[in-house]
C-alpha cells in the first residue's frame, strides 16, 4: 500500500535524483579524463559535466584544491536543491544524511576552541553539508565548557552529545575518540530511524549502514594496533550494529595483527571475496604498485551497494545512495586531477569507478 | 659559530602552503614552545609578504632552529631577503610545493655554486 | 714594486732572523696552499652533492606530496587537524661535527622518536593507514631535506674558510714573503756595504803604517850614512846609541822577567 503513496511525497525527488544518477561520469568519460596531460585538459573534459557550471568561471591553471571545493559546490548545490523541494519524510531523512557532516564541522570547531584560536576562520572550511543555522553561534564560544553548553542547546547533535559525552570529555579525550564516539552514536540513530520508515526502505539502509558499520569497525581495529587506544575503548568506539555486531565485534576487540582481522573477516561470505588478493599490508594504490589495498576494496563493494539501492523503486536509499556515489566520484575527479598535477600517471587509474 | 650554539640547535621550522606544512607536521617536526611560538607558518592567498618577511626573519634569530625549510614559491616573494641571508645557522633549505616543482635555477643557495664554478 | 722592509737594524743577528721567519712563511705558505686545495676538493664534493641531493629532494618531496593526496582521497582533509595536534617535535636534529682539515663542520642527524606521535588517532575511523603511511613518506622525506641541509650548511661554511685561507695564502705569496725577502737584500746590502767601509778602512790603516814605517826606515838609513861617515867620532855615538838601544831592549827583557 505504502508505494502508492510514496510518489505523493516523494516521486518528483525520486525522479530529480535518479536523473542526478544519471549524470555521473561513466566508464568511457573516465578514461578521457586519465588521458589529460594537463589540468587545462581535465576542466575541458569536465566541461562535459554536471561540473561545468561551476567551473567554468575558474581561472587557469585551476589547482586541484580550487578542483576539489567547486566538485563540492556541485554536489551540494544538488543536495540542497533535494532538501529545499522536499517534504516529511524526506527532508528528515536527507537531515540525517547531513548530520555525519555535521560531526566533523563540530569537531573542528571543538579542534579550534581547545587551541584557542579564532573559530570564525574555521567556518570556512567546514563542509558545507554539515552547516547548520546555529553554527556560527559555536564560534562565540570561547572555552570548550561553554561550547559544550552551546551545542547542547544549539545543534541538532545535542542527542549524541548528551548520550556519550561530558563537558569534561571535550577536554580530556582525544579528539579522534569523540569523533568516532559521535559517529557512532550517529550511526545508530539513522540506523533505527531507517528501521522506523518500513520497507523498502528499511532493508536497502540496513544493508548499506552495516556495511557502513563494519567498515568502521574494521578500520577502527586496525588504525589502533599500536597506539594508546586500549582494546576497551576500542570495543566501544564498535558501532552497535552491522554484520559483524556483535559476535566478531566482541572478536575484533582483541586481535592484534592483520591476519587475526582477515581470520574474522573470512567467516563473512561478503567479505572473504573482497579479502581475495588484497594485501593487507598495503595501503591506498599508491606505493605498493597497483594492488588494491583494504580500503580501496571498501570503497568498490560500497560502490556496489549504493548502486544497488538504485535497482529498486518507492525507498528513500536512493538520497544515500546517490550521495554516496556523487561523493566518490568527486574523489576519483581529484584523485585524477592529483596524479595529473603531479605527473603520477602510473597510478592514475586507481581510482573507484562507478559506472 | 661556537660549538655550543648549534647543540641547541635541534628544530626544524617550515614555512609553506597547507600541504608542505601537513607533511612536514605529520613527519612530527612541529613544536609550539613555552611561549606559543610555532615552528611552522602556512602560507595562503591571504598572507601577505610582510608577514612572511616577518616570519622568516624570527625564525632567523631563534636559537633552538637549526634549519629552516621554506616553500620555492613562497621564497620566491622574499627572494630580497633570502639572497642576503648569508649565515650558517640555521641553514635556509628551498623546497618543491605540490603545486611548484622544483626549479633549481631560482634556488639562492644553488645560484652562489653557479657564481662560484661558473667562470 | 717598491721595496716594502721590515723596519730592522741591519745587522746579521736580525738577517738570521729575518731568513728563519722566510722559511716559516714558505713553509706556512705551502701548508695553507694545501689546506685550501684539500678544503677546495671537499667543496667540489659537496656541490656536487649538493645538485644531486637537490634533485633527489624533488622526487621524495613529490613522492611525499603524492601520498598525501592518497590520505586525502580516503579521509579528506586533515590538515587543520594535523596542524592542531602539533604540540612538540618528534623529529628533531641533532648536530655532530666533522674535521675537515681543521674546518669544523656540524652534520645534522635526523633524531625521530618512534613513539608518541600526535596523530597516531588521526583518521581512526577512516584512513588512518594512509595517514601513518604518508607519515612515513614524509620522515623519509624529512631525512633527505636534513641531509641536504648539512651539505648546505657544510657549503656555506667551506666557502667561507676557503675564501678566508685563500686570502691568507695570497697575503703570503704577495705581501708577506716579498716583504721578507726585500728585508734579507736590505741587510744584505747594508751588511755589505759595512764590509766595504771596513775594508777601506783597513785598507786606509794599512798604508797609513806603511808609510809611517817607510818613514822611520829612511831615517834609519840617513843615521847609518853619517855613521859610516865619521867614523871615530860617529862610534862612540854609536856606542850611545847602541847602549841606549840596549837599553831599551833590557828594558823590555827586565819588563819580561818582571813577569
Amino acid at each position: 500500500m505504502k508505494e502508492i503513496y510514496f510518489n505523493a511525497d516523494a516521486g518528483y525527488l525520486e525522479g530529480v535524483v535518479r536523473g542526478y544518477r544519471d549524470g555521473l561520469i561513466t566508464k568511457p568519460q573516465y578514461s578521457n579524463l586519465t588521458q589529460c596531460e594537463t589540468m587545462d585538459d581535465l576542466k575541458l573534459q569536465l566541461a562535459t559535466t554536471d561540473y561545468a557550471p561551476f567551473l567554468q568561471n575558474e581561472p587557469s591553471p585551476i589547482s586541484t584544491s580550487t578542483l576539489s571545493a567547486r566538485c563540492t559546490d556541485a554536489l551540494v548545490a544538488e543536495f540542497q536543491y533535494l532538501q529545499q523541494n522536499s517534504a516529511e519524510p524526506i527532508s528528515k531523512f536527507l537531515e540525517y544524511i547531513t548530520y555525519g557532516y555535521m560531526i566533523d564541522n563540530v569537531v573542528l570547531l571543538i579542534t579550534g576552541t581547545l587551541h584557542e584560536r579564532d573559530t570564525h576562520d574555521l567556518l570556512e572550511k567546514c563542509h558545507p553539508l554539515g552547516f547548520f543555522d546555529t553554527m556560527p553561534a559555536l564560534c562565540v564560544a570561547t572555552t570548550v565548557q561553554d561550547l559544550y553548553n552551546t551545542v547542547m542547546v544549539d545543534s541538532p547533535l545535542a542527542g549524541y552529545f548528551r548520550e556519550c559525552l561530558s563537558a569534561e570529555d571535550l577536554n580530556e579525550l582525544n579528539i579522534e575518540i569523540i569523533r568516532n564516539t559521535l559517529y557512532k552514536a550517529y550511526l545508530e540513530d539513522f540506523y533505527n530511524y531507517c528501521m522506523a520508515c518500513g520497507e523498502p526502505t528499511a532493508s536497502i539502509m540496513s544493508e548499506i549502514l552495516n556495511f557502513e558499520s563494519d567498515r568502521r569497525t574494521v578500520n577502527i581495529t586496525i588504525n589502533s594496533f599500536g597506539t594508546e587506544l586500549s582494546k576497551d575503548d576500542r570495543s566501544k568506539l564498535y558501532p552497535r550494529l552491522g554484520n559483524m555486531y556483535p559476535e566478531a565485534q566482541t572478536r575484533l576487540a582483541r586481535v592484534d595483527d592483520m591476519d587475526q582481522v582477515k581470520a574474522i573477516l573470512e567467516q563473512y561470505s561478503e567479505y572473504k571475496t573482497m579479502l581475495l588478493g588484497v594485501n593487507l599490508n598495503a595501503s591506498s594504490g599508491g606505493v605498493g604498485g597497483n594492488e588494491l589495498s583494504l580500503e580501496d576494496r571498501f570503497f568498490i563493494k560500497e560502490v556496489d551497494l549504493n548502486k544497488e539501492a538504485f535497482e529498486q523503486q518507492f525507498h528513500l536509499g536512493v538520497f544515500y545512495a546517490w550521495l554516496r556515489l556523487k561523493e566518490q566520484e568527486i574523489r576519483n575527479i581529484v584523485w585524477v586531477a592529483e596524479c595529473i598535477s603531479q605527473q603520477q600517471k602510473d597510478k592514475i587509474n586507481n581510482y573507484t569507478p562507478i559506472y | 659559530m661556537s660549538q655550543t650554539t648549534h647543540k641547541t640547535r635541534t628544530l626544524i621550522a617550515a614555512i609553506g602552503d597547507e600541504d608542505t606544512i601537513t607533511g612536514l607536521l605529520l613527519a612530527g617536526i612541529g613544536d609550539i614552545d613555552t611561549h606559543q611560538r610555532a615552528n611552522f607558518f602556512v602560507v595562503d592567498s591571504k598572507t601577505t609578504q610582510e608577514q612572511i618577511e616577518e616570519t622568516f626573519t624570527s625564525f632567523t634569530k631563534r636559537k633552538d632552529i637549526a634549519v629552516i625549510l621554506i616553500n620555492q614559491h613562497v621564497a620566491e616573494d622574499i627572494r630580497g631577503i633570502l639572497d642576503e641571508y648569508k649565515a650558517a645557522f640555521p641553514t635556509v633549505l628551498e623546497i618543491p610545493s605540490k603545486d611548484h616543482p622544483y626549479d633549481p635555477s631560482k634556488d639562492s643557495v644553488l645560484k652562489r655554486v653557479q657564481l662560484l664554478f661558473g667562470d | 714594486m717598491a721595496a716594502v722592509r721590515d723596519n730592522v737594524f741591519p745587522t746579521r743577528m736580525n738577517l738570521t732572523v729575518t731568513k728563519t721567519r722566510l722559511k716559516g712563511a714558505q713553509t706556512g705558505h705551502s701548508l695553507l696552499k694545501r689546506k685550501s686545495e684539500a678544503l677546495t676538493a671537499r667543496f667540489r664534493a659537496i656541490v656536487r652533492k649538493i645538485e644531486d641531493a637537490k634533485l633527489k629532494m624533488g622526487k621524495v618531496m613529490q613522492n611525499a606530496s603524492f601520498s598525501l593526496a592518497e590520505v586525502a582521497y580516503i579521509t579528506g582533509d586533515i590538515s587543520y587537524q594535523v596542524r592542531e595536534s602539533a604540540k612538540s617535535a618528534t623529529f628533531k636534529v641533532s648536530a655532530k661535527q666533522e674535521n675537515v682539515s681543521g674546518v669544523i663542520l656540524p652534520m645534522f642527524q635526523p633524531e625521530v622518536q618512534a613513539s608518541g606521535s600526535q596523530f597516531e588517532l588521526t583518521g581512526l575511523g577512516r584512513g588512518g593507514q594512509q595517514i601513518q603511511k604518508a607519515r612515513g613518506v614524509y620522515i623519509k622525506a624529512v631525512e633527505t631535506l636534513v641531509e641536504l641541509a648539512s651539505l648546505q650548511t657544510a657549503f656555506v661554511i667551506l666557502d667561507e674558510v676557503i675564501k678566508l685561507t685563500n686570502r691568507r695564502v695570497n697575503a703570503i705569496e704577495y705581501v708577506i714573503i716579498p716583504r721578507i725577502e726585500n728585508t734579507i737584500s736590505y741587510i744584505n746590502s747594508e751588511l755589505d756595504e759595512q764590509d766595504r767601509e771596513e775594508f777601506y778602512r783597513l785598507k786606509k790603516i794599512q798604508g797609513k803604517k806603511k808609510e809611517r814605517a817607510a818613514a822611520t826606515q829612511r831615517e834609519m838609513d840617513e843615521k847609518a850614512k853619517l855613521a859610516i861617515d865619521d867614523g871615530n867620532i860617529h862610534q862612540v855615538v854609536d856606542d850611545d846609541s847602541e847602549t841606549g838601544v840596549r837599553n831599551i831592549l833590557s828594558e823590555q827583557t827586565d819588563s819580561d822577567i818582571i813577569f
